[in-house]
């Protein structure tokens, strides 16, 4: 009950910041600018290009945004008014979590549609384009929601909103290229099953070390 | 275990690594009492509030609420209400949003929440802002916000840490004026302070609480008969008539101190007969013919008997 209410009044609090607006309209307004720097993609459709691009930008802000939020709310004992009533620790993290994730799909999803209109206009949908896009987009949200879980990391680790920031932007796009990295050492892995695997198994590591260290907090 | 008692507190402790905030805590608090918690900052009043709303769970000794153990007691939350020292809320919430939250994470229905809130911000005069974010309010508005969240379930027991700190004098009225009148509803409150004035017109037991250790506990007139500063006599009388002669030849007196051309402060010398030594100054007041219009043993003011206890360290 208050995992759900929480993760809902996140949604409402993070869909109206600015970063939201700025991910929701400046993400596929990118799409479109993407078009015009680089009209010249060869067979490589501008949809996948787009997804890339702005789920690299989109989680790299989205985990800025969870850290610095959560170091903020820390440091003003914002969580004290939760923790008097039965609000479980993990919730509060967990629905931070979900609701940025959430925010982050949809603005990807708004690029993504952008990318395939301007697909449709200049080159035509390629056939094989649901395969391209769904392996551009299991990447992707597995990288998202890496460097979302390592966003909450620092927020719940460090005390300084300014340290959690560049730890969150240097070493959480970094870290989240772990999905990737066993393709370099063998072609016969499969790319997409890998990210997905790795994906959801270090988000889901990742959040529980987060709850552990949150657990352990005194407020 | 009293069977009146609300809050019941025994030889409670708890350490920050090396520092030792509390050190062997007790005291309770019966049903309907206004507890005023004061001492100086870092004396470790927050500490014993955290323990109290469950938010420090470690610590040692044993900590009862309503005559059930703190450890057992599910539904805490239902009857405590909390006003935290400095709490900060999500800026991006109005008022209207915050109460909403918190009033359904107490468990309040939303029908019910609806009218809880209006009353409540009728009650500390926010219903101007209501729909404001929370980041345009003022300080004073802030923290009348903090205890409109702690009343919203209509909590038996009231905890306030500081609830007076930071505002300005007018806001300190309105605010103090609010807990009075919770107080003379009947909900139990206990309250911190580190300024004795903040207290002593509220509370009916006040504990004085130094470096983790409490001092003292009692009522304000038991805290100030039992700390003597000095006996002193005033006496006062009509502008007309004379003042009383001769009394510094009473060896029990130590000086007579004149303030006024009514006004004579007598103070007597300690470890002696008061009741003795009061019928001698009535008697030569009578002997003098004054016209008396006031005699009254002076005690020693709280504020007073504060800066004894705590040695003068209040910040």
């Amino acid at each position: 009950m208050s995992l759900l209410l929480l993760f809902l009044d996140e949604l409402k609090g993070f869909a109206k910041s600015k970063i939201m607006i700025i991910l929701w309209f400046g993400l596929p307004a990118l799409a479109i600018l993407i078009h015009f720097i680089q009209p010249e993609t060869e067979d490589f459709p501008i949809t996948s290009l787009v997804t890339i691009v702005v789920s690299s930008i989109g989680s790299t802000l989205s985990s800025i945004m969870l850290s610095t939020s959560i170091v903020n709310e820390k440091n003003n004992h914002v969580y004290e008014l939760f923790l008097v009533r039965p609000v479980k620790r993990y919730s509060l993290l967990i629905s931070k979590f979900l609701a940025v994730y959430l925010c982050l799909i949809i603005a990807v999803g708004l690029s993504l549609l952008v990318g395939l209109v301007i697909d449709g206009i200049t080159v035509g949908i390629p056939e094989d384009f649901l395969d391209l896009i769904f392996d551009s987009l299991s990447i992707s949200l597995s990288s998202m929601a890496i460097t979302c879980s390592i966003g909450i990391f620092f927020g719940v680790l460090v005390s300084s909103v300014a340290a959690a920031a560049i730890l969150s932007v240097y070493l959480g796009s970094q870290l989240s290229s772990i999905i990737l990295l066993p393709t370099f050492f063998s072609e016969t892995l499969d790319p997409v099953l890998l990210a997905l695997t790795i994906g959801i198994s270090a988000t889901i590591t990742i959040m529980m070390i987060n709850i552990v260290i949150f657990s352990r907090k005194q407020f | 275990m009293s069977q009146n008692s609300c809050i019941e507190l025994h030889n409670v402790s708890k350490s920050y690594k090396d520092l030792l905030a509390l050190n062997n805590i007790s005291f309770s608090i019966e049903k309907g009492d206004v507890f005023g918690y004061i001492g100086p900052n870092g004396a470790g009043k927050t500490t014993t509030i955290k323990i109290l709303v469950g938010l420090i769970p470690n610590f040692k000794g044993e900590v009862y609420v309503n005559e059930k153990h703190l450890s057992k007691y599910k539904d805490l939350h239902k009857i405590i209400g909390y006003h935290p020292q400095e709490v900060g809320f999500q800026e991006w919430r109005t008022v209207d949003h915050a109460l909403k939250t918190f009033g359904r994470l107490s468990g309040l229905n939303k029908n019910l929440l609806e009218n809880r809130i209006q009353e409540i911000l009728k009650f500390v005069n926010l219903e101007d802002v209501r729909y404001k974010k929370i980041k345009n309010l003022s300080g004073g508005m802030i923290q009348k916000l903090r205890l409109s969240q702690a009343l919203l379930h209509e909590p038996e027991i009231l905890v306030l840490d500081e609830p007076l700190s930071g505002l300005d004098p007018s806001m300190r009225f309105q605010i103090k004026g609010l807990i009075k009148d919770l107080a003379k509803s009947g909900i139990t409150i206990l309250f911190s302070s580190h300024i004795l004035s903040d207290v002593q017109d509220i509370a009916n037991i006040i504990g004085i609480l130094h470096k983790g250790e409490l001092l003292k506990i009692g009522t304000p007139d038991d805290l100030q008969s039992d700390f003597q500063v000095g006996n002193i006599i005033k006496i006062e009388v009509a502008k007309d008539s004379p003042l009383c002669q001769g009394l510094e030849n009473i060896p029990e007196i130590e000086k007579v101190e004149q303030l006024a051309s009514n006004l004579q402060f007598v103070h007597l010398k300690s470890e002696i007969n008061l009741d003795l030594i009061i019928n001698q100054i009535l008697k030569s007041l009578i002997e003098s013919k004054c016209n008396i219009r006031n005699f009254s043993v002076v005690k020693p003011s709280l504020e007073e008997v504060y800066l004894k206890y705590v040695g003068g360290e209040v910040k």
